[in-house]
């Protein structure tokens, strides 16, 4: 395109566009270098820089979006290893453009948030520095155009991870998640800041290893780690085919996803990541970290999927995201219902909300009409980024009003806090996918329809699955707002109040941003059929161009009996999704808005449900099993082995037992040296007796 | 540049005397800067030798027995040429604070013992106890400002001291440059000397009998290793490099000299069952010796192999490769395992020295061009990495007083800019990147990866897949460390602790900006070792 034209259409120039990508990600590491001096210079000017870079950085995405939307694409690379011919390099194309400005827009709002939230805290420079190092990362992750490159981003957002959760690292009490004492299978639920960031580092680590190793196996093939590169010449693909290589490659790419994005059976480090600032868990569940795996598979899906064209199928790929997606959804969601900390609902929520994306970009594969699983998928990201946001920042609200992160140190805040209560309810809304006013609603739809008609044999459990989830999810959301803002003040507020700190809502700086959100959830819920649409449209033509995938005829939106503005959605999805949505709320009316059943009378009536209860607040017991298998059993075998081995075997055996022996052969030596003529003459003749024998035979 | 190598590697030892005089006539201070000083003009030299097109080589006669006294820097020998004279530069600045508060500490440990001489059967010494060689926690501190006494008795020490470690840096540098198997055993020897008498002067704990220990056992395996030697130049009929290289050698002597240099480097690397030394000394040596000895001097034993191995014996490389490969893989889980149940510091970081040299074995038994390259790259990082680390205990011995991990806690709130430093070390160290150990580890692990899917082998598959598995060991280990020395709770006494002075945090802030840069941008290295490694392997 020329450069005219490109004015012409609203786009920048080429130079300019490849320009602002490699900015997008450039500026908040810089923000992060620049924090130490601007902190030394004035507490605020730290505050006010973040702000500043992040909304530079944002603006930048933006600027990147008419090109996208008309599905052109912008790919500019320089040189970096030259020893080994690699480059590194931005390539915005569609989906990297609109995963750039979810990151980069909430992002912003989330800074913002922060100044208001983090007020007064001793470091804020080192918070400044992690969060901008943060958002750079995950840009990275974005704007990559190779997976080295890409996975620098990633372990950057591992490390940011790192650092953010173990913010508070004193391990004050306050400072800790979970209930002191509690213990599951013998082992305290109960964590420090400190050992959550570990936590975390680790089993994403653990996801790292598999993906570093996808990664280079594919590089062995061919020789290339550039995403243009690997979808313009599949020769590797089929080589890594014959040899039986290319599935497992691929699952382990998505073991980075696993990790990442806290999908089973490394999802358990995400409840602890709830040590973090509330801003940090907003942006770990909203815009980073947990979004790099969806991203991630969302930009090699298409890649596998298009070799099926070629005839190389990687089927146990997508079933297995498929999978993994249903399954985390529906297990996190069962816990979810019944923990007590609000941060804590909120990331098991997270987590089974992520798992309905990798179920959608899952089935997507397995179907003849990809774009619709992966357009859902990819849509889901965008609306749970706005909803999560919206709520982790509320929670974040309630938190500093209430000084506590029990649900049931609160209740009854809706007259005290009306605004965080609106827009809590707008989110939940959403989150809960309330029909057609939330964006929630749409995506979850989406998916809903993907699976059930992709036609795999999968199809019928895993659609089970994502109804039977969006039931829980309801229920959940209801029990959490009405936990917090419905019935009678808790014993805590209640003392707060007669020691005269009355529960106040938050200021400017902190209901603003997630007031936004909240208000978009509903703004773009209330046109969300056609913004699905369009974006549905923006990736028929992205995926086709980029990777030469087509799509099947729709034969389900001919079949449609649906009348009007409902035209193309398919019923059955539909009836299932507003049912689901009844049932859940009504369930978590009944309970915990009306108050018209006891919740805790209700679980101890059964030793069923009280089983049942406890089986889910122990987290299926799966942590407790990960801490004997992966924490407990080896230190206890490095024990052994250090008490056994290296201090008897090597220390004394080779050290002191040496020299033991070497002084005992001394003495041997020395016992012959007698003087005594007799004795030496013995042993000469014995010598010389037993030389002849050798001799003779 | 004529002589410019000949001056790196003979002038610390020719000044090193100055170093000795400046240091007794004028203290630690004038001393480690001129051992600086000197360092710096070595490292310039040598960084100039490197940076020159293809190979820079000087030769010079010797004697008609060995043959020629040559001095070769090359894409293999660069890399770790700089980085010994380098970190031997930087730490000769960090030595002095640290060596200060050591002199001072046997100063006291001296005064108390003569005291107690004086004064027994009375019971005066209001301290009790001595402290003997341990660390007297903080008593030190106290012990005479400007006592005349005491002066003379540092000075003695630093001029000594100075003097030890500029022998020390050269005959480590002698041993990479060397290009005759005569002279590379003399360089070999030669280090060990000096680094015997800085542990058994200034060490901690039973500090002669770890010093004879260090001596006994690197000494057996550099006797091995001149059997190697022997075998190989009897048979060729040279020691020099350039008649070895492409002779012709029976099978079975290459074979039995390459397994012989083998294991007598192994000790030297201190891989799985040969690593009994390294925790005792690496702990017990005075720390900026043992951040010297760790990452630089112990990583030489994967210089010889490179370049004794690799380089001159390719056949039996090959078959050997299989067998460093899974030596180096339980070194590596090994020393990771050992270095969980640390509670000092030092030998903490030291068991996690056998394991990074795990790391290097497994890079070398990789057969690939790319994985030797990493292997080489690892060794950097670590010399980094594990630099830091060490210098941070080092930082922890003299402001805080204890090595004991259990008595530690939440120093990143007391010492930022340590915490911050031993955090990036411990970064390079788990290979996360930004970091230099990134770089390092992926390519290694992707040459092992290579040759596995070249030769289809299990086995190969199987060594690359634990290979990574160990790297999440190497994680957990440093990540507890961190979180118990740096976070967590304050334990009350350590609420008075201080960040050290410029002298010890300035070098720390040199290295760890280094590593950051390598890791963005490793071509600095990459490009000699990378086409060394392929023209080696054909």
């Amino acid at each position: 395109m020329a450069a005219g034209e490109a004015a012409a259409a609203g786009l920048l120039p080429a130079a300019a566009a490849a320009q602002a990508a490699w900015l997008v990600w450039v500026l908040p590491f810089a923000a992060a270098l620049i924090m130490p001096a601007a902190g030394r210079a004035a507490p605020r000017a730290a505050g006010y820089a973040a702000i500043a870079f992040a909304l530079a950085s944002a603006l930048l995405a933006a600027s990147l979006l008419p090109g996208a939307l008309s599905a052109s694409e912008v790919h500019d690379q320089i040189g970096w290893i030259d020893a080994i011919g690699l480059k590194a390099g931005v390539l915005a194309d569609p989906l990297a453009v609109i995963m750039a400005n979810v990151v980069g827009w909430i992002s912003f709002l989330i800074i913002i948030y922060s100044t208001g939230y983090m007020k007064g805290d001793r470091s804020l420079v080192r918070f400044w520095f992690w969060m901008m190092f943060f958002i750079g990362s995950m840009q990275l992750i974005v704007l990559s155009d190779n997976l080295l490159q890409l996975f620098f981003g990633w372990e950057g957002v591992g490390l940011a991870s790192y650092a953010l959760i173990s913010f508070w690292y004193r391990d004050k009490k306050k400072d800790h998640v979970g209930r002191e004492g509690r213990r599951a299978l013998g082992l305290l639920d109960y964590y420090s800041p400190t050992h959550a960031g570990m936590k975390a580092f680790i089993m994403t680590k653990v996801g790292d290893v598999m993906m570093i190793a996808g990664m280079l196996l594919i590089f062995a093939f061919a020789g290339t780690f550039g995403f243009k590169e690997l979808a313009g010449d599949t020769a590797w693909a089929a080589d890594m085919a014959a040899a039986g290589l290319l599935v497992p490659a691929a699952v382990l790419l998505f073991g980075g996803a696993v990790g990442k994005s806290a999908q089973f059976p490394l999802n358990e480090w995400l409840l602890e990541a709830m040590t973090g600032p509330t801003a940090v868990s907003a942006l770990i569940h909203a815009a980073t970290m947990v979004k790099a795996g969806v991203f991630l598979v969302a930009r090699l899906g298409p890649l596998f999927f298009a070799l099926g064209a070629a005839g190389i199928l990687a089927d146990q790929f997508f079933e297995v995201v498929a999978w993994v997606g249903a399954v985390t959804a529906l297990l996190l969601a069962t816990q979810g219902m019944v923990n007590p900390e609000i941060k804590k609902v909120l990331a098991y929520s997270t987590g089974s909300q992520i798992g309905y994306m990798m179920m959608a970009l899952g089935i997507a594969g397995l179907s003849d009409r990809f774009t619709d699983g992966y357009t859902a998928g990819f849509f889901h990201l965008m609306s749970h980024a706005m909803f999560k946001a919206s709520l982790f920042m509320a929670a974040g609200s309630l938190l500093h009003a209430v000084g506590s992160r029990f649900m049931t140190d609160m209740g009854g805040l809706r007259r005290s806090m009306k605004k965080t209560y609106a827009f809590m309810w707008a989110a939940g809304l959403a989150l809960m996918g309330a029909p057609f006013i939330t964006t929630g609603f749409w995506s979850k739809d989406a998916i809903f329809a993907a699976v059930y008609e992709s036609g795999n044999a999968w199809a019928a459990p895993i659609f089970a699955i994502a109804v039977l989830t969006a039931v829980i999810t309801a229920f959940y959301t209801t029990r959490m707002i009405g936990m917090v803002f419905f019935g009678p003040k808790s014993a805590h507020v209640l003392r707060m109040e007669s020691a005269g700190r009355l529960v106040r809502e938050a200021p400017l700086s902190m209901w603003a941003p997630y007031g936004i959100l909240a208000a978009l959830t509903i703004g773009i819920g209330i046109i969300g059929f056609s913004v699905e649409g369009g974006m549905h449209h923006l990736f028929v033509e992205y995926l086709d161009h980029s990777f030469g995938i087509r799509d099947a005829e729709d034969h389900a939106v001919a079949a449609s009996a649906l009348p009007g503005p409902l035209a193309g959605l398919n019923p059955v999805a539909l009836g299932a999704s507003v049912a689901a949505f009844s049932v859940g709320i009504g369930l978590g009316y009944v309970f915990y808005v009306g108050r018209w059943a006891d919740p805790a009378r209700f679980v101890a009536s059964s030793p069923v449900f009280y089983g049942i209860h406890k089986l889910l607040l122990n987290r299926w017991y799966l942590n407790a099993m990960v801490y004997w298998g992966f924490v407990v059993a080896p230190l206890w075998l490095a024990r052994g082995v250090f008490r056994y081995f290296e201090r008897t075997a090597i220390d004394y055996g080779m050290n002191a037992g040496l020299e033991k022996a070497v002084g005992w052969s001394a003495r041997v030596v020395q016992g012959t040296q007698t003087g005594v003529a007799q004795s030496y003459l013995f042993v000469f003749g014995a010598g010389i007796l037993f030389v002849a024998l050798v001799l003779l035979v | 540049m004529e002589y410019a190598l000949l001056q790196a590697v003979f002038l610390p030892l020719l000044l090193s005397p100055l170093a000795y005089v400046v240091g007794r006539r004028a203290g630690a201070g004038p001393a480690a800067w001129v051992t600086f000083g000197i360092l710096l003009y070595g490292t310039a030299l040598v960084v100039l030798a490197a940076a020159q097109d293809g190979t820079y080589e000087e030769r010079y006669p010797w004697t008609e027995m060995f043959g020629e006294f040559g001095l070769l820097m090359d894409g293999l020998a660069a890399p770790f040429a700089i980085m010994i004279y380098a970190i031997s530069a930087i730490l000769a600045l960090y030595s002095r604070p640290y060596m200060e508060h050591k002199f001072r500490q046997m100063y006291a440990g001296r005064r108390r013992a003569a005291v107690l001489e004086l004064e027994a059967g009375g019971g005066a010494a209001g301290g009790g106890g001595a402290a003997g060689d341990g660390e007297g926690e903080g008593g030190a501190h106290g012990a005479a400002g400007a006592d005349p006494e005491f002066d003379r008795y540092a000075r003695s020490q630093s001029g000594l001291y100075f003097a030890l470690f500029l022998v020390f840096a050269m005959g480590m540098l002698g041993t990479i440059l060397a290009t005759n198997l005569i002279e590379f055993y003399v360089f070999f020897e030669v280090m060990l000397i000096p680094g015997f008498f800085l542990v058994a002067f200034w060490g901690d704990g039973p500090r002669r009998r770890i010093a004879l220990m260090f001596l006994f056992w690197t000494h057996v395996g550099a006797v091995v290793l001149l059997l190697g030697f022997l075998a190989l130049g009897l048979s060729v009929g040279s020691f020099d490099f350039a008649d070895i290289k492409g002779a012709d050698i029976p099978p079975d002597v290459a074979f039995l000299a390459a397994v012989a240099i083998a294991l007598g480097l192994g000790v030297k690397l201190a891989a799985f069952m040969f690593h009994v030394w390294l925790p005792w000394v690496h702990g017990a040596a005075p720390t900026p010796i043992s951040a010297l000895l760790s990452p630089v001097m112990i990583g030489i034993g994967a210089y010889g192999i490179f370049r004794l191995i690799v380089e001159f014996l390719p056949a039996q490389y090959g078959e050997l490769s299989v067998w460093f490969h899974v030596w180096g893989l339980a070194t590596m889980i090994y020393g990771g395992a050992m270095a969980l149940m640390q509670d000092d510091l030092k030998r903490m970081l030291a068991y996690s020295s056998v394991s990074q040299m795990g790391y290097l074995l497994f890079g070398i038994g990789t057969h690939s061009a790319l994985g030797l390259a990493g292997a080489e790259m690892m060794y950097v990082t670590h010399a980094l990495g594990k630099g830091l680390l060490f210098m941070a205990a080092g930082v922890i011995i003299v402001q805080v007083g204890t090595r004991s991990i259990s008595k530690l806690g939440g120093l990143a709130g007391r010492m930022p800019i340590t915490a911050v430093c031993a955090v990036i070390g411990a970064l390079t160290i788990m290979g996360v990147p930004p970091t230099s150990g990134f770089m390092g580890e992926w390519i290694m692990f992707y040459g092992a990866l290579e040759t596995a899917v070249a030769e289809d082998s299990a086995l190969r598959y199987a060594t690359f897949g634990l290979g990574l598995v160990a790297t999440a060991l190497t994680m957990s280990y440093m990540l507890w460390m961190l979180k118990r020395v740096f976070f967590g709770k304050t334990p009350a006494g350590l609420s008075g602790v201080r960040e050290a002075g410029w002298h010890m945090t300035a070098p720390m802030m040199v290295l760890a900006g280094f590593t950051v840069v390598l890791g963005i941008y490793p071509d600095i290295f990459l490009e000699g070792i990378v086409p060394y490694m392929s023209g080696v392997l054909g």
